[in-house]
């Protein structure tokens, strides 16, 4: 299939997946317990005043025609006011998003390369002690479970040894001082990253190295491995050029689910670190009925995951020419 | 002397219940611009002959006795990385295309100038492109189709661009193991056909592995019938195909329809092939054999020569 209409089609299934995913969230919403007027309503108000607020906010009307404007209010980008912050949720949103894809982009770009490498190499070494020690250290670090080890991290190399910060991600001395450069606040913001990054990285490099091995060992096995031997290549360029490219296209997927999963796993470290992205903002958002935040933070984690499934997919045309056909 | 000379060569896999004996004293001689062809049912050893030529053989497998020797080098116990300048260069392989033979995610032409660029690297890469140029246009696939992924390829064109990878760097010796298999008949008439030009073209020797004695009959010079890892009869192919000595031989040659010459029935082998495990004493045959006597079963058979040119591994033959 030709690129460009390849992609158009993914985007109307990415719209009409979307507009499902729209329609479950107001339902939930709905559905769910507590009254959001009770959260922004002074016990001094009388009865009438809440049910002028109520007008006001549209939820005396009909289900329908909330979600008529629930979705029209999408569409024209007005997400309304944050309970708690009183502040636009749009600006919040905005505030938060960049901090999250830092930290996220990271953790991602490193794991996924540092795995897919010691994937490699584990493959090579199959039954090996460099393999048993790769697998097994793997495998405990990818299912050990992640506040535990944000905590430990934080204990040993911000508590006992206090090589970083233990928590934000700023410092107010050097950002509020006039003679700092902008490489100072850069290295100040990746001092206060090594952290979170590091407990990321430890949880998700595991699955991508046992994912890449099995993969290459799988792919050792095809016949183009045995051409490749037939034709006098050498070991290494046979593992790097025949093997691995076409071992690798498993791992991409994987990017793409465990990008989901990352933002769920976002939301632990970024409380942990006290991060301030967006994973925080929904636990902080859910547990305070901030309705408003709450709603667009899960919108745009559903935008995310399924644009990063539209990534993924044209990477994979890309890497793999069997797909872009 | 000759081009490639096998003595008594003997392979084995090692497997959880013994060592599996895939190949046991096989013995014979090419010369330079000859064909030889190995036909014998599956199972019986003539891809892992196919492989220990060229020392390919998986890493449960193991040449337990015998030699290779080609233009005078032995290969049995070559160091890897001299190995590696023999394969391609001196000895190539043309696999069978419905294997996955090319790697799906790089370019034809490119799967087939790395060939070149790894043996040759003094090359430029004009004089490599006009190589592989030269080599589509002689396997007769379209230029213009040449930096296609192979799964754009027709199964014919598959075959034909790994002959083409095959002849990349002009090698002395082709291994064609089942070339033709997954093809009809038509393109896998024109293949045999082709393939038969370029060798009396370019002076190639060629080991032809198959399964299809008629393929064997068309192509090859010379024939060895393999069953249960030993040849049991090896000779010129008029002389193997008109007198055909021994007893599997003769079975196999029945078991397959002919055009011409008299109309009969196809008469299926009975029984089954020995357990290489722990093989049979005697003749390995000698279990599915019609004439089979007493000492067939308890001795192992010699060669007898019939002609200068013809001889057969069987107690009876003479």
């Amino acid at each position: 299939m030709e690129p460009r209409r390849f992609i158009f089609r993914r985007l109307i299934q990415i719209f009409v997946i979307f507009f499902v995913i729209l329609t479950v969230l107001f339902l939930l919403f709905r559905l769910a317990p507590g009254d959001p007027i009770s959260r922004m309503i002074d016990p001094d108000m009388t009865t009438e005043d809440a049910e002028r607020l109520r007008e006001q906010l549209g939820l005396d009307e009909p289900l329908w025609v909330q979600y008529v404007y629930y979705v029209r209010n999408f569409f024209t980008g007005e997400f309304g006011t944050s309970f708690h912050y009183g502040q636009p949720v749009v600006k919040i949103i905005w505030d938060r998003l960049p901090n999250t894809v830092l930290l996220f982009t990271s953790s991602i770009i490193l794991s996924a390369f540092v795995g897919v490498f010691l994937g490699k190499i584990a493959s090579w070494h199959k039954g090996g002690k460099i393999d048993s020690v790769l697998t097994i250290g793997a495998l405990v670090t990818h299912t050990v479970f992640l506040p535990w080890l944000a905590l430990i991290l934080i204990w040993v190399f911000a508590y006992k040894l206090a090589w970083f910060p233990i928590t934000g991600m700023v410092s107010e001395e050097v950002w509020l001082d006039p003679e700092a450069g902008i490489v100072a606040k850069a290295l100040d913001v990746f001092h206060h990253m090594a952290l979170p990054l590091c407990t990321l990285f430890l949880i998700h490099f595991g699955a991508y190295l046992l994912i890449m091995r099995s993969s290459m060992l799988e792919t050792l096995k095809e016949d183009y491995i045995l051409t490749a031997r037939a034709k006098g290549l050498e070991e290494r360029v046979i593992r790097n050029r025949h093997a691995a490219p076409n071992a690798a296209l498993p791992v991409v997927t994987s990017i793409g689910l465990s990008l989901a999963f990352s933002i769920n796993g976002g939301a632990l470290t970024e409380t942990v670190f006290t991060w301030p992205g967006i994973g925080r903002e929904l636990v902080f958002s859910v547990s305070h009925n901030d309705y408003p935040l709450a709603q667009a933070s899960f919108l745009l984690i559903a935008i995310v995951v399924l644009l990063s499934n539209l990534v993924v997919d044209v990477l994979y045309a890309y890497l793999d020419p069997r797909i872009r056909y | 002397m000759a081009l490639l000379e096998v003595d008594n060569l003997s392979i084995g896999y090692q497997t959880r219940n013994g060592t599996f004996q895939a190949v046991d004293g096989v013995s014979f001689s090419l010369e330079s611009g000859r064909s030889l062809g190995f036909v014998g049912e599956s199972g019986c050893g003539k891809t892992t002959l196919g492989l220990a030529l060229m020392g390919l053989l998986p890493p449960n497998g193991r040449i337990r006795q015998g030699s290779i020797r080609f233009e005078g080098e032995e290969l049995v116990g070559l160091p890897e990385d001299r190995m590696r300048t023999i394969r391609w260069r001196k000895i190539a392989m043309v696999f069978q295309a419905a294997m996955n033979a090319l790697n799906p995610v790089h370019r034809v032409a490119d799967q087939v100038a790395e060939a070149i660029f790894t043996h040759e690297p003094a090359l430029s890469r004009e004089e490599v492109n006009t190589r592989v140029e030269g080599l589509f246009q002689l396997v007769g696939v379209p230029k213009d189709r040449m930096r296609d992924y192979p799964h754009q390829y027709s199964g014919g064109m598959k075959q034909r661009a790994v002959i083409a990878m095959a002849l990349a760097c002009r090698p002395r010796l082709i291994i064609a193991d089942e070339p033709t298999t997954a093809l009809d008949v038509i393109v896998q008439d024109q293949i045999l056909e082709e393939t038969k030009n370029l060798q009396q073209q370019f002076g190639i020797s060629i080991i032809f592995i198959s399964h299809d004695i008629s393929i064997v009959a068309d192509v090859c010079h010379d024939i060895g019938i393999m069953y249960a890892g030993q040849i049991v009869e090896y000779g010129a192919r008029e002389e193997v195909f008109e007198t055909p000595v021994h007893p599997y031989t003769r079975a196999l040659l029945a078991s397959y329809p002919t055009l011409n010459g008299t109309i009969s029935r196809l008469k299926p082998i009975p029984g089954e092939t020995p357990n290489l495990i722990s093989p049979p004493p005697g003749c390995r045959f000698c279990d599915r054999c019609p004439g089979a006597g007493k000492t067939c079963v308890t001795a192992r058979p010699s060669w007898v020569e019939i002609s200068p040119r013809h001889k057969a591994l069987c107690h009876s033959c003479s």
